[in-house]
C-alpha cells in the first residue's frame, strides 16, 4: 500500500507568509474551495510544502478579512462549498510577497553558493 | 486525538469560544472542517479504504484538536469584542441601552400627556381608549428595559461561555438602577405651558429596615440572571450526562 496520507509531515511553524503567498497564487486565476487550496498546494509543490488540512481556513478567513480575498456559497454536484478567490487588493499583495519571496530566495541561494565555494577554497 | 469529528467539533468550539472567538468564526470555521472532512473522507474511500478507515484518516489529516485551535486562536482578529473589550460589552452598552429606553419611555409619558391629557397637572391619572396601549408601551419599555438588557448580557455571556465577572457588574448596575428609579411629572409654571418630564434614582422609603426600590433592585437582578441560570444549569446536566 502506498504510505498512508495520514504519515505525512506538514511544515510545522510554517515560514512566516508562505501559506498567504501560496494560497493567493493559486486563487489569482481560479476559484477554489478550501479541500482544493490543500490538495493543489501539495500537488504543485510535489509535497514539500504541505499546509495541515484543517489550519488552511484561519488562513483563508484572515486573508478574506483584509480584504485580500472574497468567497461565496457554491452548490456543485450536489455538495455546497465556500469558493474563494482574489480582489485586486489581493492581487496587488500577492505582488509584494512575490517580490519579497523572490529577492528572499536569492539571496539565499547566493549565501548557500557562497557557502560551497568557500569550503572547495579552504 | 478525538474518537469522532462530533466530540472534536464540540471539544474545538468550547475551547475557542473560551479563547475569546466570536461565534460567527467559530461556526464557520467548524462548517468549513465538516465539508472538508467529508472530502477528506470521499478521497480515503477512493483509494480503497473501508469507510470506517477512512474516516478515521480524514480525522487525522484534518489535524490534531491543539492545532487547529491554535490556528485560529492566533488569528486575533477573530475575537469578539465582548473578549477585547469586556467593559464596553457588559457595562457601557448596557448603561447606554438602558439610558435610551429610559428616554424613549419618558417621551412616550411626555407626549401622550400633551396629546391625551392636555389639561391634567399630571399624566399619572386614570385614561382610556387608545391612551391605554400608548402610555402602556412606554410603561412596559420602562419596566421591561433593564430585564431584557440582562438578558442579553446573559444572553451574550452563555454564547461566548464568558466569565461571568464583567457580566455580575452589568446585572447589578442594571438592577441598582432599574430598582431605583422613578419618574416625576411637574406641569410648567407658565399658563398653559408643556410639562415637565425628570428621573431620578434614589433608594426611597424603608420598610423593616429594607428599602422597597432595593427589594425591586432584587427582583429585577433576579429575573435578568434567571435565564443565563438555567442555561448554565442545563449545560452542567448535559455535560454529566
Amino acid at each position: 500500500m502506498a504510505p498512508s496520507m495520514a504519515a505525512r509531515e506538514t511544515n510545522p511553524n510554517f515560514m512566516n507568509g508562505v501559506p498567504e503567498l501560496l494560497i493567493l497564487r493559486l486563487l489569482k486565476h481560479e476559484e477554489m474551495y478550501g479541500y482544493e487550496i490543500v490538495q493543489a498546494i501539495r500537488a504543485r509543490t510535489d509535497a514539500v510544502i504541505a499546509i495541515g488540512e484543517g489550519v488552511v481556513y484561519p488562513v483563508l478567513h484572515a486573508l478574506e478579512r483584509d480584504g485580500a480575498l472574497k468567497s461565496r456559497r457554491k452548490t456543485v454536484n450536489s455538495r455546497s462549498r465556500i469558493y474563494y478567490s482574489v480582489t485586486p487588493a489581493g492581487a496587488r499583495r500577492l505582488a509584494d510577497l512575490s517580490e519579497n519571496w523572490t529577492n528572499l530566495a536569492a539571496a539565499i541561494r547566493k549565501m548557500l553558493v557562497g557557502g560551497q565555494h568557500a569550503q572547495v577554497i579552504s | 486525538m478525538p474518537k469522532s469529528f462530533r466530540e472534536l467539533r464540540n471539544e474545538l468550539r468550547e475551547r475557542l469560544l473560551r479563547a475569546g472567538v466570536a461565534p460567527r468564526h467559530v461556526r464557520r470555521y467548524l462548517t468549513e472542517l465538516a465539508e472538508h472532512l467529508a472530502d477528506l473522507t470521499a478521497e480515503e474511500q477512493r483509494s480503497g479504504r473501508s469507510r470506517t478507515e477512512a474516516e478515521s484518516v480524514a480525522l487525522t489529516r484534518l489535524g490534531g484538536m491543539e492545532s487547529l485551535a491554535k490556528a485560529m486562536i492566533e488569528q486575533r482578529q477573530f475575537r469578539s469584542w465582548c473578549s477585547r473589550v469586556p467593559w464596553a460589552t457588559f457595562v457601557l452598552s448596557p448603561l447606554f441601552l438602558l439610558a435610551g429606553a429610559y428616554l424613549v419611555a419618558c417621551f412616550i409619558l411626555w407626549s401622550g400627556w400633551k396629546i391625551f391629557l392636555p389639561g391634567t397637572s399630571t399624566p399619572f391619572v386614570p385614561i382610556n381608549g387608545f391612551a391605554i396601549f400608548y402610555f402602556g408601551f412606554g410603561r412596559l419599555l420602562y419596566y421591561s428595559a433593564p430585564v431584557l438588557i440582562g438578558w442579553g448580557i446573559g444572553l451574550i455571556t452563555y454564547r461566548q461561555r464568558f466569565k461571568a465577572v464583567w457580566p455580575a457588574v452589568g446585572w447589578v448596575l442594571m438592577a441598582l438602577i432599574g430598582g431605583t428609579a422613578d419618574v416625576h411629572a411637574s406641569r410648567s409654571a407658565v399658563p398653559g405651558g408643556v410639562g415637565n418630564i425628570s428621573m431620578s434614582f434614589v433608594l426611597g422609603p424603608s420598610v423593616h429596615g429594607i428599602s422597597y426600590n432595593m427589594f425591586h433592585a432584587l427582583t429585577i437582578l433576579l429575573l435578568a440572571v434567571l435565564p443565563y441560570l438555567i442555561w448554565r444549569l442545563q449545560k452542567a446536566g448535559s455535560l454529566r450526562a
